[in-house]
């Protein structure tokens, strides 16, 4: 047991012995690297000599030849002791060269460096000779161009090598694997390719402008000793500019062109309608708003009054400067002013106490709407119990206007649009058929009311207040609408129309008034073909508050085409307005619409 | 007596040539039924150049065999015992050439027989390694498979090498491994990853190595011989 175990030791420590005496660099005997003799290294280059290099290192003394020899030592069962290195080559220093006798294959040697007067061995190196085997680098290394991309950019070679002379391939002594490398021109790093077992490779995608370095070494198959790099060769392919393909190019694009312009110009003349309104919209036709031009050559006269009644034709700003405020003020003067405040007091308050039976006035934009099919028409009945009273107050002609800034509780919304309304008067026929076409008014109520001056229904005397009534009323009649009298009309009157004094100064703007306005381009003016029911403003029939004389009437509201609803002057049924036709051979029925000059001719004395 | 000798000599007789009959007629070839047919007959140069993909690949086999093993069990200052080729490879009955010039100078017959003598010689020692990598706890797979495989192949190299021999010296050859008894050390029953067995095994892995390459390039040698043979024998 101990036995074993004592020659298991000793096998072990000769093992690792050996081991360690054979590891290179040969660090643990008696030298180190630094200093003392060394082998350098033994090589083969073809697996049939080989030849072993070393080094007398620090150790001075021993540089001259011969102080130091090589012995080796081979496992070859025929040559088993210690033998002398068969060669130093005289060339080269430090050299031991074992030529084709000497060389074992497959067989271990161990050589040693030694300095014999000392009989010390400086180093020992162990090998087979298969093991140190470094192949000699290939030769006859070129290329050829196998092929260019289509862009001219990139392109393969075929790089073939020959074996190195040396090693025996042929005789299948030696079996090499080779390995190619290839580089741009001094860039810093090898492209290193597979191994290749044959003697030719593929290089691909290579960029033309570049220039690439190639080189190739070998070693044998399944050994790990490359040999020495073969030299580089240079691969350079200029770039060709192809000019063939700019060609066909251009000429597709220019064709491509042709055929974009070609559509275009189709697409312009199919579409040619649309794109001229697209590009060249019409100019947009002067037209009021909710007015159908065709309408007014059609020449519906209802539609047209109705539209027309509803139109907010005046601007905000006539209606700032408008004389009916003058007219209101100016004509109020002692009894004025105080009626006037009263009234408009009266007013104001006759807004705040009944609300639900104040005027009531809407900015309603239905055009063509009657008055009496208006839901929010109030009864006459409350028109009438609007009125506190009234009577004769004087020369005032008050005429209801919605002017914002006389009153402005009343909930005005546009001025515009209460001078435009028509007073629409439900008149009753029989009651009409005395009374003149339009009344004036003379009289504001406190509770609200319009009083109308009395007309003409003894005639002279009054007569010469009926021309001014009638002028007022055409004033009137220009003034709250004058969009609806043509400028004939509209220079009739400022001719007609002194400057009166008192009640009648406020119709002194009355020239301006008619000429402004006339803002309303005669267009609306219907033709006298037309037939045009005269408009009547306020010339209601007196309210039946005063029977026998219904000089006035009562505004009972304001409808929905901004007319001033009158109180008929008895308990008569409404006659609606929407049949201004029927009205036009009556005179003194409400008719709607326009004042045309005819009619105007009919009207004054 | 004499009746009874006779009779033990004939039967002797008959049971060697049975047993030389059987290993001296062409082997015979099963298809896939698993009855024996004649086999198919293939040219020389062509079973010349499977032999040597055989010797290639068994080399190759071996050498990533000692490297796997190596960097496995083996510390690292000892990896340079690689480079020594084993120390103690088992040494051959006869000695088989080993420079080029020697290998040049001798015949065909003696390089296929060298050629088989070392495969039936690492037979055994094979499958004795085998059993030694199964006993390693970490031994890897590819490790035993290689060796596993390197063992088949070596039978199937020792048969095309008997076939070359038939047809190239047209002589008939007892294939029976048992025939060439190998010496090696017995196995002591000691346990595996200790140094000492680790060695062992390396050295023999790298013993197996070497013979693997000599076989290889002895077949090459003999296929440039077959090839041209001027060029081959005149270097």
């Amino acid at each position: 047991m101990a036995y074993s175990l004592s020659l298991s030791l000793l096998y072990l420590g000769l093992l690792c012995g050996n081991g360690l005496v054979s590891a290179r660099g040969s660090e643990l005997f008696a030298s180190d690297p630094n200093g003392g003799p060394h082998f350098t290294g033994c090589r083969s280059r073809e697996q049939e000599t080989f030849r072993c290099w070393w080094s007398a290192g620090t150790f001075q003394n021993l540089t001259e030849p011969g102080a130091l020899r090589v012995f080796y030592q081979t496992k070859h069962p025929l040559f088993s002791e210690w033998q002398e290195c068969p060669d130093y080559t005289r060339t080269v220093e430090n050299e031991c060269y074992f030529n084709k006798t000497f060389t074992h294959i497959w067989t271990s040697y161990c050589v040693h460096l030694r300095s014999v007067p000392q009989n010390i061995t400086y180093d020992v190196d162990c090998f087979t000779v298969e093991n140190i085997v470094h192949p000699d680098p290939p030769i006859g290394l070129n290329w050829t161009l196998l092929n260019v991309s289509r862009s001219g950019l990139h392109f393969d070679i075929l790089v073939r090598w020959a074996p190195p002379p040396s090693a025996d391939v042929q005789m299948g002594w030696m079996s090499l694997t080779y390995q190619v490398q290839y580089r741009v021109r001094n860039a810093s790093q090898w492209e290193m390719l597979d191994l290749e077992s044959g003697t030719q490779q593929s290089i691909y995608a290579l960029f033309t402008d570049k220039e690439y370095e190639v080189r190739v070494r070998c070693k044998m198959s399944a050994f790990d000793n490359f040999g020495e790099f073969s030299d580089s060769i240079i691969v350079h392919v200029a770039q060709i500019p192809s000019k063939e393909s700019t060609f066909p190019t251009t000429l597709v694009s220019i064709f491509g062109l042709i055929g974009v312009v070609i559509l275009l110009v189709l697409l312009i003349f199919s579409q040619q309608q649309r794109l001229m309104v697209i590009f060249l919209p019409p100019i947009p036709a002067p037209k009021i708003k909710g007015i159908d031009p065709e309408l007014l050559k059609n020449g519906k006269l209802d539609q047209l009054n109705s539209l027309l009644s509803s139109q907010d034709m005046y601007k905000l700003d006539f209606y700032h400067e408008d004389p009916w405020v003058e007219f209101i003020q100016l004509d109020l003067d002692d009894p004025a002013e105080k009626n006037d405040g009263s009234d408009t007091q009266h007013l104001l308050g006759l807004s705040r106490s009944g609300s639900s039976r104040v005027l009531n006035f809407k900015s309603d934009d239905d055009s063509g709407r009657a008055s009496c099919y208006d839901p929010e028409i109030p009864d006459p009945e409350d028109m009438a119990s609007l009125l506190p009273g009234h009577s004769g107050r004087g020369e005032q002609h008050p005429l209801v206007s919605r002017s914002s800034s006389s009153i402005p509780d009343l909930g005005v919304q546009q001025t515009s649009e209460v001078v435009e309304t028509p007073v629409q008067i439900q008149p009753a026929v029989p009651s009409w058929v005395n009374m003149d076409f339009y009344a004036q008014v003379s009289d504001f109520t406190p509770a609200g009311g319009v009083v109308l001056s009395p007309g003409q229904l003894n005639g002279s005397p009054e007569k010469k207040k009926e021309d001014e009534n009638e002028k007022k009323k055409i004033q009137f009649q220009l003034v709250s609408d004058g969009a609806y009298t043509s400028e004939t009309t509209a220079r009739q009157f400022p001719a007609d129309v002194p400057p009166s004094p008192g009640p009648e100064q406020g119709y002194q703007s009355f020239p301006t008034l008619a000429v402004e306005g006339n803002l309303w381009n005669g267009e609306y003016l219907v033709s006298a073909s037309d037939s045009q029911t005269p408009y009547l403003l306020p010339e209601a029939p007196p309210v039946p508050i005063l029977p026998p004389v219904s000089d006035y009437t009562v505004v009972q509201e304001v409808d929905a085409q901004h007319s001033l609803l009158l109180n008929p002057p008895s308990s008569q049924p409404t006659v609606c307005s929407h049949s201004p036709n029927k009205h036009l051979p009556a005179m003194p029925t409400m008719p709607m619409g326009y004042l045309t000059p005819d009619l105007l001719g009919n009207l004054t004395p | 007596m004499n009746r009874v000798k006779v009779l033990q000599v004939w039967l002797c007789c008959v049971s060697l040539w049975r047993f030389w009959v059987s290993h001296a007629v062409p082997l015979d070839c099963k298809d896939e039924t698993g009855s024996l047919t004649h086999c198919t007959s293939i040219s020389q140069e062509k079973l010349l150049d499977r032999v040597i993909q055989h010797a290639e690949l068994i080399y190759r086999v071996s050498e990533e065999s000692c490297t796997l093993f190596e960097e496995m069990f083996v510390p690292y200052p000892l990896h340079a015992l690689r480079n020594q080729g084993g120390n103690v490879c088992h040494s051959q009955p006869f000695p088989i050439p080993s420079s080029k010039s020697e290998i040049q100078q001798i015949s065909d017959k003696w390089l296929l027989h060298s050629v088989l003598i070392l495969v039936q010689s690492w037979m055994e020692p094979l499958i004795y390694l085998q059993t030694t990598l199964d006993r390693y706890d970490d031994a890897p797979d590819a490790l035993l498979n290689k060796t596993k495989w390197v063992s088949d192949k070596l039978l199937s190299l020792e048969q095309g090498v008997v076939v070359l021999i038939r047809k190239m010296l047209n002589e008939g050859i007892l294939t029976s491994s048992s025939a060439i008894e190998q010496t090696l050390a017995p196995y002591d029953g000691q346990s595996p990853e200790v140094l000492e067995s680790v060695l062992r095994d390396y050295n023999l892995l790298t013993c197996f190595k070497k013979d693997a390459h000599k076989m290889e390039t002895f077949l090459k040698l003999l296929k440039c011989r077959q090839s041209s043979k001027l060029s081959c024998l005149s270097h």
